[in-house]
């Protein structure tokens, strides 16, 4: 990945509410031209702090925004969000109530062509017959595409998109994200888009940032993030996940399940075993060590809850099994799902 | 570029001279209070009050409780069930009546008391229609039914928005726990809407007690006529500070019960998520009878009353200066209403801040809703001729001339009174307003590239303007129908529709007081037909 060329550049960035936390706790983020970032992180997390710190709206206490060679806020500049060049799309839309739709997008633009510019962007977002229509009359998701083409009509530097799926139901949100993903690919944007939603973070991103307790903990691709959290709370953000507290020794891992291997750590170390539930492997077995404590339906899978005198787990198998509450199994681990991290 | 030191939150712009604007509302709003409170306090008593507490003071609170329970309770029960009606049935004209219903705030009490006395009185048309069997409009029940005939608006609009904003869960539960219909009601809507119907009620109380020309007019001597007595009679600014006094605390204690209720408001009305309730169609008979049930209100409060005037001031020949007086209503109402729009907004923009200083700004600039005209009228008096007092000599030193009168020689008294009134008014209106521009518009604005500038007039004036217009409005229409700070506080000459009109019927010359009092309806009728649509529009 070492061509990518850095858009923008956040270093320690640092902004607190009240005096005994802070939203952003020395945020360090990079965004790539062209590139979707999503930036994954539990509510108050600080995301949309560092979001509108990006847009502008809300100013550093230390650290820095960079532009390219630009300065955007540092220790004693501030550049104001009118001046920054940046689209976003809020989390409520922030439609202007007053304005059709068309009046929305063409407010960014300027020129004596700036209706024509503003039809043509919402046409391309399959919108031209609602140009007419106020956002009282638009469904959601016609909403959240007017919002998007408003941010994108003036041909932002970078886009930030605020939980820009979250109002939306189940079946529309898959749909709108596709679209919105290839309306920012079309248009090669550097975009930033907050989520809280795992699954989300990874179906639109290029890059993925963690983000906990006003600090980015993690950066890359989604598929790497996944596989190789640093850390357990890196782990519980991307999804289930099972963390068995132990010591490190002879490069292993000891677990209820058998050893994992620990190479890298020193004996005696304290390490977290990461497991996803769908690396357990389980066998209904008379002479098993653990006991079916519950089991759920969840469609295309089961989710098991196991037991044994050590502690209870849950696993992700396969639908459909056998396997019922009460009967005894063993249990071995996929190494593929599993990670020992430092603890 | 730099910006200003601190937090750039989206919404707080202009902090600074919001600001100064938000405490200049309060200081109006206090300074007439608070003078009254420090003159009754370290006077000494005169010798009417002592008179007064060993007569007539009884009566003045009596009489006061009485005219206040009644108008209350008429206003509560006509205002409850057409907030009813129109928040959660459907039947022919309600849309239109919907805003119709609010018309009657811009018939003043006692232009209402004129016209119904003069209908209802001995050998008067009513009675000649009904052989005698009429009773006659007056004393302390006839002027508690006029305040309801014409405030019970308040307690519609108030009541209308809680019924319409209840969620149906909360009836449909009460169903399915075995309560049929009517007990759903009684039991879950009725006390879910009960703390705005208690808010219109206080303000319907106040404006009761607030009353001067309605009260004297029907002989009920309220605490209001012993205090304009006691200025204009005794001449004693002492003793009248100390009535005001009195209608203050009575006033505050109103409000206090009212806020009881509000703060257990919170817990009744956090039923979750909102689901509107199916309106109830009303056809036929039953759609007949709710028409009826609007229509009646509208014809005591507005219709018959003003028929009548109208009636009378066509038989009658035009009283002089009716000219001169309509102009010195306008111009006072206008530039009254221009001022505390101004006030309003400025307090609601330095409320966004949420800086504490604001937030006391509010609170005090929201005492003027407790001082009737009278008691700012005096406390006026009390504040410039305490000012006088403090500079006159001063002046002589350097000048060698009497300090100019501040008092009697301008509206602006007059102005300053009606501002600490009703600039409270004015608040919470702008504030509902710019309520609509969230922090997101604002930041949406910014980051497609909008000045300061530019956001104001393209985002923010848009989305307030009707908002601030009816809040401007509403206090044009309460100076036109202003009448006891008026009487106190006028230039001398300086008539108004409101003077003449009390004037010529005091002297019982109702013919010459017709036309002037219909003129300060009509006057008021086309703002108030903007606010009323406003106020509906709103809702939806």
């Amino acid at each position: 990945m070492a061509d990518l060329h850095t858009v923008l550049s956040i270093r320690g960035a640092e902004r607190r509410y009240r005096a005994d936390h802070a939203a952003l706790a020395g945020a360090d983020l990079d965004l790539h031209a062209g590139r979707i970032t999503a930036l994954l992180g539990p509510s108050g997390s600080g995301k949309s702090t560092l979001l509108r710190a990006i847009a502008g709206l809300e100013r550093l206490e230390a650290g820095s925004i960079r532009f390219g060679d630009t300065i955007w806020n540092d220790a004693n500049s501030h550049l104001p969000p009118e001046a920054r060049r940046v689209g976003m799309v809020f989390q409520d839309y922030a439609l202007f109530p007053h304005m059709t739709a068309l009046a929305n997008v063409a407010f960014g633009l300027t020129g004596p062509d700036k209706q024509a510019r503003a039809l043509a962007q919402l046409e391309a977002a399959e919108l031209g017959q609602r140009a007419k229509a106020y956002p009282h009359e638009l469904s959601g998701g016609e909403q959240q595409r007017v919002a998007l083409a408003r941010a994108l009509a003036p041909q932002p530097g970078v886009v930030l998109l605020d939980e820009p799926f979250s109002g939306l139901d189940r079946r529309l949100r898959g749909e709108l994200r596709e679209r919105t993903v290839d309306t920012l690919r079309a248009a090669r944007t550097t975009a930033l888009i907050v989520t809280h939603d795992a699954e989300e973070a990874m179906a639109v991103a290029d890059q993925l940032a963690l983000m906990d307790d006003g600090r980015i903990i993690q950066t890359g691709a989604p598929d790497a993030v996944w596989m190789n959290p640093v850390s357990a709370t890196a782990a519980k953000l991307l999804g289930d996940v099972e963390i068995i507290e132990t010591r490190a020794g002879d490069g292993q891992a000891a677990t209820p399940f058998g050893a994992v291997n620990a190479a890298g750590f020193d004996a005696g170390q304290r390490v977290n075993v990461l497991i996803r539930p769908r690396a357990f492997a389980l066998t209904a077995s008379e002479t098993g060590d653990f006991t079916i404590t519950r089991r759920r339906s969840a469609g295309p899978h089961l989710n098991l809850r196991f037991a044994s005198e050590a502690g209870d787990w849950t696993a992700q198998t396969p639908s459909p099994s056998s396997i019922a509450e009460g009967d005894r199994v063993s249990v071995t681990l996929d190494p593929v799902y599993v990670r020992v991290v430092a603890g | 570029m730099r910006a200003a030191a601190g937090s750039i939150r989206s919404h707080d712009w202009l902090p600074g001279r919001t600001l100064l604007l938000a405490v200049l509302a309060a200081g109006l709003c206090a300074a007439p209070v608070l003078a009254v409170a420090w003159i009754a306090l370290t006077g000494e008593t005169g010798d009417y009050l002592r008179h007064l507490a060993g007569t007539r003071l009884t009566t003045y609170l009596a009489t006061s409780a009485v005219v206040a329970v009644i108008a209350a309770g008429g206003a509560g029960l006509i205002g409850t069930s057409l907030g009813w009606l129109m928040a959660r049935t459907e039947f022919f004209g309600r849309r239109t009546l919907g805003w119709v219903l609010i018309l009657p705030l811009a018939v003043p009490a006692y232009v209402a008391a004129y016209a119904w006395l003069d209908l209802s009185h001995a050998g008067g048309p009513l009675q000649a229609m009904t052989g005698g069997l009429f009773p006659t409009i007056r004393g302390s029940w006839g002027a508690g039914l006029m305040f309801a005939f014409v405030l019970y608006p308040y307690v519609y609009l108030l009541a209308r928005n809680a019924f319409a904003g209840q969620s149906a869960d909360a009836s449909n539960a009460a169903r399915t726990l075995g309560a049929g219909p009517v007990s759903a009601f009684w039991r879950t809507s009725l006390p879910m809407a009960r703390p705005a119907i208690a808010a219109g009620l206080a303000l319907v109380v106040m404006e009761s007690l607030a009353d001067y020309g309605t009260v004297a007019h029907l002989g009920a001597p309220t605490l209001s006529i012993g205090l304009i007595r006691a200025w204009s009679g005794a001449g004693s600014l002492v003793d009248a500070a100390r009535l005001s006094l009195v209608l203050v605390l009575v006033a505050i204690l109103v409000f206090g019960l009212e806020r009881a209720q509000r703060s257990r408001a919170r817990n009744v009305n956090a039923a979750g998520r909102h689901k509107p309730a199916a309106r109830l169609n009303l056809n036929g008979a039953t759609g007949l009878a709710a028409l009826a049930a609007c229509l009646l209100p509208l014809l005591l409060g507005m219709i018959i009353p003003l028929g009548r005037l109208a009636w009378l001031a066509l038989r009658t020949e035009t009283a002089n200066g009716l000219a001169a007086a309509s102009l010195h209503s306008l111009t006072l109402a206008g530039i009254t209403a221009l001022i505390a729009a101004t006030l309003g907004l400025g307090t609601a923009y330095a409320l966004r801040s949420r800086t504490a200083i604001a937030t006391l700004a509010a609170r005090a600039a929201g005492l003027g809703y407790a001082v009737p005209g009278a008691v700012a009228a005096v406390g006026v008096i009390a504040l410039l001729s305490g000012i006088q007092a403090l500079i006159d000599p001063a002046w002589r030193a350097i000048t060698g001339e009497v300090f100019p009168i501040l008092l009697t020689g301008t509206g602006a008294a007059l102005v300053f009174a009606y501002l600490s009134r009703f600039a409270a008014a004015a608040i919470s209106p702008s504030e509902t307003a710019l309520a609509r521009v969230t922090p997101s518009l604002d930041g949406a604005a910014r980051t497609l590239g909008a000045t300061r500038r530019r956001r104001v007039w393209q985002i923010h004036w848009p989305l307030i303007a009707a908002g601030v217009t009816s809040a401007g409005l509403l206090v044009f229409v309460e100076v036109l129908k202003e009448l006891p700070a008026t009487m106190i506080l006028r230039p001398f000459n300086y008539d108004t529709l409101a003077i003449i009109a009390h004037n010529f019927a005091a002297d019982e010359r109702l013919g010459k007081a017709a036309l002037p009092s219909l003129l300060i309806p009509l006057v008021a009728l086309l703002p108030m037909i903007f606010v009323a649509r406003y106020l509906s529009r709103q809702d939806r």
